[in-house]
């Protein structure tokens, strides 16, 4: 019951709230109340798992095999509580300064569902039932503010990300004809006894499926011009939280279920990581507008998830979510922080530039370190060399924007409220906490990968 | 039959692709949703079983009801996700009184260049950007029709 619990809040509290205005304060509140309600039942269902291993629920009470199963482990709930810190941070962000539409409030809760759903669920087609609550959310939230720019944003988010979805449900229906079975662990019990080629197919279209919500290289081209148009909040939730569906089912359907796969498409995906580094980085110094750059940064920052993927393992895989991690909590800071003015903003948004491009003591040191550890412990040192010149690219970047909106350019886009500067001030005290107490977050990072089979040597 | 199915799939996605290319809207729109039906025909064809109506109890050898189910689930879920999309194919036309996604573009270039200028910050507020944006686009289309 209790696996059901935030899922519960968040359906009935979403359902609730969209019969109000959202635009009212008090209701608001309530949303970002209801949404942290969750966040703490999430966090209680962790510490529960953490004690006595990972809970399993039959939806409707239905034996397991029969029924649609409910799983929660170290991975799900780490995505899952990330993902609802952001989407938490962001709408009480928007509350504290004006919300411009009175669905806004239920949209991020709708989202929240979707995204606690999908880390949650252990059965395929109800992970794609998940996954779209969540991108219709998505859809709507990016025409938020419903200027020209706003809605041409939305409707170019809307054709790429239904392209990738349709993708996705074509590899879960493969996925079934090939195994017989929709529950993920039954599948990853068959998978790698099944014979090679259509697997590989099936493998090959999730794959490409994930990287279009992550916004990897060769599909990242619909992101920036997404990101620029939306508003600081939107963005924040789009990259922090909706981009973990990308680094969560990389790691659920590669690692889990597709993990021979995984090592045979290992230089494919180190490739691909290492152009969007790349790529990301040298396009963000070109840019100018502070949601631009981001956008590249963002595209630059899903290539460490991809190469700590590709080389596997089990430090392989603590370092991707490691890095997803902290990577969702930059973006949001960054993001939301870019859009105030003044030199608290100027010090929490230095806190998330140092954090990206790796400087201690901020959080992203020890994301950058794990990569550096794992090119090292595998024998490459060109990932090191990489990793580097990422972080330096990253370095020139943030700082080329710092100085364009907090020392160049004074005047403030919106109202800089005092409410959005406490919660902006709070998540960079998060990451530098993050960065001087890593601990913990290190040990829940390798305690989720440890329901991950260890790659094929 | 297996044949027969992949071909219909086959021409209904490549039809779906080719309407995605185009520069209307409308279009690209219904590709989505060609799309989306050559996926539920993918997972009717990704059944294990063939055979009568799966009803209980039957002596028959029945269909896979589990792909139906899927389907079913599928085809709800892109007719909302349809509706949704032509409100918003809607809304873009209320904004710049076109659905072709070359003026949708042009009127994107004007607003990353005024973004690029290093003096974009002279403009005040977001509302007088929007403004500025849309005085050109309709100058834009004056010089147009001229």
């Amino acid at each position: 019951m209790i696996i059901a619990l935030p899922l519960a809040i968040l359906w009935f509290g979403a359902l609730f709230i969209a019969l109000f205005d959202g635009t009212r304060k008090p209701v608001g509140y309530a949303a970002v109340g209801i949404l942290a309600s969750a966040l703490a039942a999430t966090v209680a269902l962790g510490i529960d798992v953490h004690r006595h291993g990972p809970k399993e629920m039959g939806i409707a009470g239905w034996e397991a095999g029969v029924g649609i199963a409910l799983r929660a482990d170290m991975l799900g709930i780490t995505f899952a509580v990330v993902s609802l810190v952001v989407l938490t941070t962001a709408l009480w962000f928007e509350v504290s300064r004006d919300v411009k539409a009175r669905i806004f409030p239920a949209l991020v809760m709708f989202m929240g569902l979707g995204l606690t759903g999908l880390f949650f669920t252990g059965d395929a087609f109800n992970f794609y039932v998940f996954f779209e609550i969540s991108m219709v959310a998505a859809y709507v939230l990016a025409s938020y503010g419903e200027s020209p720019r706003q809605l041409r944003a939305a409707l170019i988010f809307i054709v790429v990300n239904l392209l990738g979805s349709v993708l996705f449900l074509v590899g879960i229906a493969a996925m079934y004809h090939n195994t017989g079975w929709l529950d993920m662990d039954r599948i990853s019990v068959q998978t790698p006894v099944l014979e090679e080629n259509p697997v590989i197919l099936t493998a090959t279209i999730i794959f490409v499926a994930f990287s279009i919500k992550l916004g990897l290289f060769p599909f990242h081209f619909w992101l920036p011009a997404v990101y620029t148009g939306t508003r600081p909040a939107v963005a924040a939730i789009l990259s922090g939280a909706l981009a973990n569906i990308g680094s969560y089912g990389l790691l659920r359907f590669g690692a889990d279920i597709f993990p021979r796969e995984l090592h045979e498409g290992a230089w494919v995906m180190l490739a691909l990581g290492s152009i969007s580094i790349l790529y990301g980085g040298i396009q963000a110094i070109a840019r100018h507008s502070p949601n631009e750059v981001l956008a590249y940064s963002t595209i630059g920052q899903v290539g460490y998830i991809l190469i700590a993927l590709s080389i596997g393992g089990e430090a392989g895989y603590a370092a991707a979510i490691l890095y997803a991690v902290i990577n969702a909590l930059n973006k949001t800071l960054l993001f939301l922080s870019a859009s105030l003015r003044g030199w608290i903003a100027g010090a929490a948004f230095a806190v998330g530039a140092f954090s990206v491009a790796g400087v201690p003591p901020a959080g992203g040191f020890f994301g950058k370190m794990a990569i550096f550890q794992i090119g090292i412990d595998d024998g490459r040192p060109w990932i090191v060399a990489l990793v580097f010149i990422g972080g330096a690219l990253s370095f020139v970047y943030m700082f080329l924007l710092y100085r364009a909106r907090f020392w160049v350019n004074q005047e403030a886009d919106e109202a800089t409220t005092k409410g959005a500067l406490g919660l902006v001030v709070a998540l960079a005290l998060v990451i530098v906490l993050i960065g001087v107490f890593p601990e913990p977050l290190l040990s829940i990072s390798r305690e989720a990968t440890s329901m991950l089979p260890e790659r094929a040597p | 039959m297996t044949l027969f199915v992949s071909i219909t799939i086959a021409v209904i996605f490549a039809s779906a692709a080719y309407l995605m290319l185009k520069r209307d809207l409308i279009r690209v729109i219904t590709g989505m949703i060609l799309l989306g039906n050559a996926a539920n025909l993918f997972i009717m064809a990704a059944g294990l079983r063939r055979g009568r109506a799966p009803v209980v109890p039957s002596e028959f050898e029945t269909s896979d009801s589990l792909v139906q189910a899927m389907t079913l689930t599928a085809i709800v879920i892109s007719f909302g996700v349809a509706t949704l999309v032509l409100s918003l194919v809607y809304r873009v036309y209320d904004a710049h009184h076109s659905v072709d996604l070359r003026r949708l573009g042009s009127a994107e270039a004007v607003q990353s260049s005024l973004d690029d200028q290093p003096t974009a910050h002279a403009i005040q507020s977001e509302e007088d950007a929007q403004d500025a944006i849309q005085d050109r686009e309709i100058a834009a289309r004056q010089g147009g029709r001229r």
